[in-house]
């Protein structure tokens, strides 16, 4: 079955639900309660949107986000933000380690937490040299876009882990 | 959806006394050891009432609760959440009360959100990346501060930290709606209440019950000592080493003090008879000194080798122990690092603490002795540069311990990548994928090059300016020292200038080992926390170690089991299921519909699920865990052969099984046939992972290893779909043998393996949609029904292209 890829104007988007979509394409098709995924959470953040229908079955890919009209754009983008919560670190207050426990008080784009790490090894990785990818004892994942742009305190706190 | 719940059997009288029961035995949790606030988090009261919670009601949010829950409803659990329904992190909290559901969230209108039960026709938890909404699909119509208009409501938003606890509520509030019992269900409420408290609040591993104590927080003290547990058995041998040590240092204290005597004594007064004195004193000295040393150094190899042996043993029998999800999200090239190179490096630290620090200890103390004796102001001169070192040393160690950390990480990588392409090399040269395989192992082992290489910058560069920072007290030494004996001033004499020199030289040394001993002290803690993130790791639990019943009759229940492998995806979902023993039980579904998590599950392979698995009536967690295992014979798709003969193959995991025995479970699984056509039939020795037989081969000697072992209970995960179909029949002829009075679950793609069934599970996205004899399930004109028609029809297909070829 040949797959269908989205670009440009092809298809129109209306909000159905906090993740849910409704398409119509161009020929007329139309398409409800689609739910919008990554197909690379990690390293394509725009590119590749699967819509997955209430089945889990896949009815389209957006080829590129930049490419559609701003209106669609904007849809996408709001599930997407509805769906994938990976709070961006910006300062890290402190870290520490008991009893095998990374704890991190970190200021996010959300709010403050305290992640909890168990296994620093797993739990904190350097992706594509600047990003770190955090995953917390409960499978929650947070993020420091660009090690560089924090500041030189929390830098060197989380630097010893990476 | 054909929900198959187990109803509640037990009358109300019953119930009541199970639930205060279970508050009992919560009070005694609390008394146990449960911090005090968590302990009045699980059970707490509201106008005068208990209700469960997973955190204890702060005064603010009770005065909420006050103000909207009517004084005739009774509060029966809340959930506290951590996010806001836009994505912020916050207090929320849901409320379930016996009328009806309340969402507290400062970002709704009003502060709240409230439902009645009969408006809401399904209520489940939706997760997504990171977060997990629970959601209520509505009956039409309106609602306090809720716009009913639409089909769906979003209710409340949390992370993955509460998704569990969320779950159980939207199981909870959906069967309250449906007309269940509010006491039957706030049963399962309250184990997953407890569940919540069932690990340790310190370092989050599961405890044997509430608020028991936590055997790894208990016994944690530092690192450094559990590592001398492993010195303790040899302390006699390592006392022994340290006992000539002090004698060889003793010793090599003595020839800085010939010479003095030299230039001194000897030689001014050309005394012959005192030179020789002398050269044989020093003869002596030597020898003792390197044939002690000699000796020392044979007896510290032993005992490191020991050492290290004793930890490589502990460490690979943890690693046997440990839970799959642990294999989940560790490489085996890094758990292979750990077992070798983390625990040399271990060794050798060790043994520099025990030996080395107490020798040079012994000598610097020894030297600075002698230098007062001989001069002291030359002495304070000589320990100028010693501040400077102490400081560099901390610094130094600051700087290097990351480093470690990363060049272990690349290391890893680096043999992660040796463990995934060297068995798999017969892919690699299938797609002629060497030059891309060797550019990825390059890119990794260049990774590792650069950060060693910037560690080695610091580590190269800091001994040698401790070398030159003491070897500027020698400068020192010699200019004052010199000046001194030239101007003839009578404080020292030429040979005590020299012998002096000397042993400045020599107490530079164990400076210089001090100062540099941070840097084998980083590498050690960094192997040893690698290390002890296997010892210390929670090992597979078996809370029922020494209970079994003599022999398992093999009666399956699940009730209520719902499990997720990392919390973002519901695997199973509130699965309930009744075997009876002797049945022969298909499971059918598309794959990835959470058939094998099923089979994971019932062999205690994941353990972190809600709900109950029983055998027997007895709950699956309280069996000896090694009894448990013993009783279950498991084949599966991929059987993993070792690289030993086929009788040890076949023999795998029934100790003391005799030779008749195993030929005969070789004649049962059809594989004695081709065995005895081997030239070196039962000795032949297989590869590694069973290369040099073929699949159907590989599968029949699993099969044997199943009749051998007896089990009460067979799992077969579609054993028969990766052979042909006369291989097929041989196996499946096999399995028939084999399974005759034993319960037994199949999971086949192949709807024609299921032909003995008397009973068909149909999986669907991890739900059981569709369970009955094979008859009831064709009837039903299901899911099952579907595929019966669809595998008929390609069989035939298959069939009449067979014969074509044959033709």
């Amino acid at each position: 079955m040949s797959r269908l890829y989205i670009d440009n104007d092809m298809a129109r988007f209306v909000r159905k639900d906090l993740t849910l979509v409704d398409m119509e394409l161009f020929d007329g098709r139309k398409f409800e309660n689609l739910e919008p995924r990554r197909l690379f959470p990690l390293s394509g953040l725009e590119k590749y949107i699967t819509l997955l229908d209430e089945e889990g079955t896949e009815r389209a890919i957006i080829r590129d986000l930049r490419t559609l009209p701003e209106k669609e754009r904007q849809v996408i983008e709001q599930c997407l933000k509805e769906y994938y919560l990976i709070p961006k670190i910006t300062k890290i207050a402190d870290c520490r380690e008991k009893y095998g426990v990374l704890r991190i008080w970190a200021q996010t784009d959300c709010g403050g937490v305290v992640i909890e790490i168990r296994n620093i090894i797993h739990g904190i990785k350097l992706l594509y040299g600047t990003r770190v990818q955090l995953r917390d004892v409960n499978d929650n994942r947070y993020e420091i876009s660009d090690i560089r742009a924090i500041d030189s305190r929390s830098r060197r706190l989380i630097d010893s882990f990476l | 959806m054909n929900n198959v719940k187990q109803s509640p059997t037990k009358d109300s009288s019953e119930k009541a006394g199970h639930r205060e029961d279970c508050r009992r035995e919560r009070n005694g949790a609390a008394e146990s050891g449960l911090r005090t606030d968590e302990a009045y988090a699980v059970n707490q009261p509201f106008r005068g009432k208990q209700f469960a919670a997973n955190k204890k009601l702060s005064e603010s949010d009770r005065e909420r609760l006050e103000k909207h829950i009517p004084a005739d409803e009774d509060l029966k659990f809340i959930v506290y959440g951590d996010l806001t329904i836009k994505s912020r992190y916050g207090g929320t909290f849901l409320a379930v009360t016996d009328k009806r559901i309340y969402g507290f969230d400062d970002t709704f209108e009003n502060g709240v959100r409230i439902h009645t039960y009969d408006r809401v026709k399904r209520a489940f938890v939706k997760r997504y990346y990171g977060n997990a909404v629970l959601i209520f699909s509505m009956d039409s119509g309106g609602g306090e501060f809720v716009d009913f208009s639409k089909e769906h409501v979003n209710f409340l938003r949390f992370s993955y930290k509460v998704a569990s606890l969320y779950d159980s509520a939207a199981f909870f509030i959906q069967n309250i709606a449906q007309g269940n019992s509010i006491d039957d269900e706030m049963r399962i409420m309250d184990a997953s209440f407890e569940k919540q408290f069932c690990v340790c609040p310190q370092c989050g591993r599961n405890l044997i019950r509430p608020g028991a104590p936590c055997m790894n927080c208990q016994s944690k003290d530092k690192i450094v000592k559990k590592l001398i547990g492993y010195v303790l058995p040899y302390k006699k041998m390592l006392f022994f080493c340290l006992f000539l040590s002090v004698i060889t240092t003793a010793v090599s204290l003595l020839p800085p003090y010939m010479t003095k005597l030299l230039v001194d004594d000897v030689l001014p007064s050309a005394n012959k008879s005192m030179l020789t004195g002398c050269v044989l004193t020093l003869l002596l000295t030597y020898f003792i000194q390197y044939g002690i040393g000699a000796v020392r150094s044979y007896l510290l190899r032993i005992s490191g080798d020991k050492i290290v042996a004793d930890l490589r043993n502990d460490v690979y029998d943890k690693a046997q122990r440990l839970p799959m999800r642990f294999y989940d999200r560790t490489s085996t090239g890094s758990v292979i690092n750990r077992i070798s190179s983390d625990t040399s490096n271990i060794q050798s630290f060790m043994l520099r603490i025990t030996q080395e620090v107490v020798v040079q200890f012994f000598l610097l103390i020894g030297i600075i002795i002698i230098m007062f004796a001989m001069n002291w102001q030359l002495t304070l001169l000589s320990l100028i540069p010693v501040p400077f070192v102490v400081i560099g040393a901390r610094i130094f160690g600051k700087k290097i311990a990351p480093y470690y950390r990363r060049i272990w990480r690349r290391w890893s990588a680096v043999t992660s990548i040796l463990t995934d392409n060297i068995p798999g090399i017969r892919v690699i040269k299938a797609f002629a994928n060497e030059k891309r395989s060797y550019d990825n192992f390059k890119h990794y082992n260049d990774k590792w090059l650069k950060t060693d290489i910037r560690a080695s910058r610091i580590t190269t560069l800091f001994p040698n300016i401790v070398s030159f920072a003491v070897s500027c007290g020698s400068v020192i030494i010699w200019g004052i020292g010199g000046n001194l004996v030239i101007e003839g001033s009578g404080i020292i004499t030429a040979g005590l200038l020299v012998s002096f020199l000397s042993y400045t030289s020599m107490f530079y040394g164990p400076v210089n080992f001090f100062a540099n001993l941070n840097d084998s002290y980083q590498s050690a803690l960094n192997s040893a926390e690698r290390i002890l993130d296997i010892i210390d790791a929670e090992p597979e639990s078996d809370f029922g170690a020494g209970k079994h019943p003599d022999r398992l009759e093999g009666k399956i229940e699940f009730r209520n089991v719902n499990f997720s492998f990392d919390r973002s995806k519901k695997t199973l979902n509130n699965v309930n299921i009744v075997i009876e023993p002797g049945d022969i039980v298909g499971i059918v579904g598309t794959t990835g519909a959470g058939k094998s998590t099923l089979i994971n599950l019932l062999m205690r392979y994941y353990d972190n699920y809600d709900g109950e698995i029983l055998v027997d009536g007895i709950n699956i967690r309280d069996i000896d865990m090694e009894f448990y295992r013993s009783e279950i014979g498991y084949v599966q798709q991929e059987p993993m052969m070792f690289h030993d003969s086929i009788y040890n193959n076949i023999a795998y995991g029934s100790a003391g099984a005799t030779v008749e025995s195993v030929i005969n479970a070789a004649e049962v699984a059809n594989a004695h046939e081709f065995i005895a056509r081997l030239p070196d039939a039962y000795d032949t020795v297989l590869g590694e992972r069973g290369t040099g037989l073929s699949g159907g081969e590989r599968q029949r000697l699993s099969i044997a290893r199943a009749v051998l072992k007896n089990p009460s209970i067979l799992f077969f995960d579609e054993a028969t779909a990766s052979v042909d179909s006369e291989t097929e029949s041989l196996i499946q002829a096999a399995i028939e043998r084999l399974i005759r009075g034993r319960t037994t679950i199949m999971i086949a793609h192949r709807l024609s393996t299921l032909r003995k069934a008397n009973k068909i599970i149909v999986v669907d996205k991890g739900e059981i949609t569709e369970m009955g004899s094979p008859e009831e399930l064709m009837a039903l004109k299901g899911k099952y029904y579907k595929l019966i028609q669809i595998q008929t029809m390609s069989d035939q297909l298959r069939k009449s292209k067979e014969e074509e070829r044959f033709e």
